[in-house]
């Protein structure tokens, strides 16, 4: 335990307190999120070591999914997409002139949720890290395909979401199969001319980087980069009015949400509007008193802003546990830890047991931060709301080139893969496919190989992917029950859009 | 009918094209799931976009072309003049230092949609400093290679 306290001084602090700062400022800018706050900062964590690195990006993530409150609150444009439902009742409120009042609701809010979903994290990780350490490669190659077919059974259309999946899986076989998996070093999937680029396939975090940063400018230029907020008037009603009274008898809800958070987050590729929609309306079917929710009711925005900051928490254990991150700012933090040369997955946390506590000390930290922060100066922090997207995403651009070239420590393909990539992630939105599944198979792709085909080598038979252990069988039961939940939902929302229509 | 069925599973891998194996499956699952989406999604949009219901993404939609297009030719040139430029200073950081600052006021200047001398004045100082300090905090304080 000693040695613990030893390796936290005072930049640890400083960057995880730092990094909140910088998340609220890019989860409060509409049409930045806390995965482009990760992204565009990576290169800072270069230079330093992997304790320091993480807990800047925690503090980033941390608060990057809370500022996304800021203009869901006063605008009733969500800063991030899980702030979606903090729009119904926050911005009502804003117009009685109660924008402060709301925003200190979902500042306790999102702070206990934050809080919850790390105790979740710190008791659930390890064990299922040590249950899942047994696994042979015909479990893990399973525990990927489960981790596909969830993700993809969340998409808006389950074909699209699995073909998204696949899509990114071969993505990431370009390249060689590599030596050093027990493969044979042939490069596939390639033209020749392009083998001195390519030999390696390409980098996971110029992708990601791309994906998420070039691919949003490229967005928004297209619909002209509205000049839209400036001049626009910032509601904040006059302080005060705010208790701690006002949790009387919600914390039920706070619970509930919080644990809804935590679990959608644990789900593979699930994004964070669907942690705070699913709260929402949990808390709208189950209070006694849901009636005023979606005309400025302070649980509504409880419910929402617990789960979405919940979502943190959650998002890490299938990371740290399995290696198979649970949303999108996670799977770029599986980038900073390659980066620093360390392998997340059953072993982790058993292996580098100081890094997870000091994890934890970060996570923990960032949302205390976080909370003084918003819940102080947030007359302050509101106004970057403000800051005019001419300068900003200029800006965002130069840093997605460092953050490209220097991974590799200097090579300009990587910054063209960023070009590529974010071509690429705008036409996959266009034409409506989905980012989430694609970077997971992404991810995941090269593992998937490895595992499927050592399997094979080692059994010689493809049945053996359900006659390997008991575990096998049970994670095929939990694909078909995914697939199954997928089908009823799509049949049930047909059948009701029928009934709308017929009405 | 037992052995049938696991001769049938039964699969050896060759190891000399081991590296092609994976991929072969993910081409035919790909190409599978291409059909059904061309069946059960593709196939009605195109005809609600026949019956003028929806339209086409991308070449359907109303664009800003000026800075869609815009913003991908300055990104290109930022990129390719960036290493050019680099090459004539090497290990300095200099090709990222000048060709950011140019780029940084260019596209400022486009997304504008007014310009006004105090709006121009801000985009210039931000392009000379952002950069800068980039450049300062991560080529000289923390010694990370730049083009």
């Amino acid at each position: 335990m000693l040695d613990i306290l030893s390796l936290l001084d005072i930049t640890f602090f400083l960057l995880a307190a730092l990094g909140a700062l910088v998340g609220i400022i890019f989860g409060a800018i509409p049409g930045m999120t806390a995965t482009m706050a990760v992204a565009v900062c990576l290169p800072l964590t270069y230079a330093l070591g992997l304790n320091h690195g993480l807990a800047l990006l925690l503090g980033l993530y941390v608060g990057g999914i809370s500022g996304g409150m800021v203009p869901a609150v006063l605008l009733n444009i969500p800063g991030t997409p899980s702030s979606i439902t903090t729009t119904f009742d926050g911005f009502p409120m804003a117009q009685k002139g109660e924008g402060e009042r709301a925003l200190r609701v979902c500042v306790v809010a999102s702070l206990i949720g934050g809080l919850i979903s790390a105790i979740v994290l710190f008791l659930f990780a390890p064990v299922l890290a040590e249950f899942s350490i047994k696994f042979s490669y015909v479990e893990k190659f399973l525990i990927i395909l489960l981790a596909l077919t969830v993700i993809a059974s969340m998409s808006r259309n389950m074909l699209v979401g699995i073909f998204s999946g696949v899509l990114g899986i071969w993505l990431s076989l370009i390249g060689t199969y590599s030596i050093s998996d027990g493969g044979n070093g042939h490069t596939r999937l390639m033209f020749d001319f392009l083998e001195p680029y390519l030999f390696e396939g390409f980098s996971l975090l110029p992708v990601l980087i791309g994906i998420f940063g070039i691919a949003t400018i490229l967005l928004e230029a297209e619909e002209g980069v509205k000049s839209g907020l400036a001049g626009k008037n910032i509601e904040f009603g006059k302080g005060g009015g705010f208790s701690f009274g006002i949790f009387k008898g919600r914390l039920t809800n706070l619970v509930r949400s919080s644990f809804i958070g935590t679990f959608v987050g644990m789900l593979p590729g699930v994004g964070g509007s669907a942690a705070s929609v699913l709260a929402y309306t949990q808390e709208k079917n189950l209070s006694r008193d849901s009636s005023e929710m979606g005309k400025g009711a302070p649980q509504g925005l409880m419910a929402s802003e617990s789960a979405n900051n919940a979502l943190t928490g959650g998002a890490l254990i299938p990371l740290l546990s399995l290696g198979i991150p649970g949303d999108s700012t996670t799977a770029i933090l599986i980038g900073a830890f390659t980066l620093q040369g360390i392998q997340v997955g059953p072993l982790f946390i058993p292996e580098n047991a100081d890094t997870w506590y000091l994890m934890m000390i970060a996570l923990v930290f960032a949302n205390v931060v976080m909370f003084f922060l918003m819940f102080y100066a947030i007359k302050h922090i509101a106004k970057v709301v403000l800051v005019p997207k001419y300068i900003l995403y200029p800006i965002i651009v130069m840093m997605c080139v460092v953050g490209a070239y220097a991974i590799n420590y200097g090579i300009m393909f990587d910054v063209w893969t960023l070009l590529i990539f974010g071509v690429l992630g705008y036409l996959i939105q266009k034409v409506g496919l989905e980012v989430a599944p694609l970077i997971i198979g992404f991810i995941l792709g090269g593992q998937a190989e490895v595992y499927f085909v050592k399997s094979l080598e080692s059994f010689g038979t493809y049945s053996i992917f359900f006659t390997k252990s008991p575990i096998a069988v049970v994670l095929w039961g939990l694909i078909a029950a995914s697939v199954a939940f997928s089908v009823t939902m799509s049949l049930k929302s047909r059948a009701k859009r029928r009934l709308e229509a017929s009405s | 009918m037992e052995s049938g069925l696991s001769s049938l599973l039964s699969v050896s891998i060759d190891f000399e094209t081991s590296h092609l194996f994976f991929p072969h499956i993910i081409h035919w699952l790909m190409g599978g799931l291409f059909a059904l989406i061309l069946v059960f999604n593709v196939a009605p949009f195109l005809v609600a976009v026949r019956r003028g219901e929806r339209t086409l993404p991308i070449l359907g939609e109303s664009m800003d072309k000026f800075r869609f297009f815009g913003t991908l030719a300055l990104i290109v040139a930022y990129f390719y003049l960036m290493s050019v430029v680099g090459n004539f200073f090497p290990y300095t950081g200099y090709g990222f230092l000048f060709v950011s600052m140019a780029f940084l006021f260019l596209m400022s200047l486009m997304y504008m949609h007014t310009r006004t001398k105090r709006k121009v004045i801000t985009a210039a100082i931000n392009a000379l400093v952002a950069p800068s300090l980039a450049w300062f905090i991560l080529a000289k304080l923390f010694q990370i290679t730049l083009p």
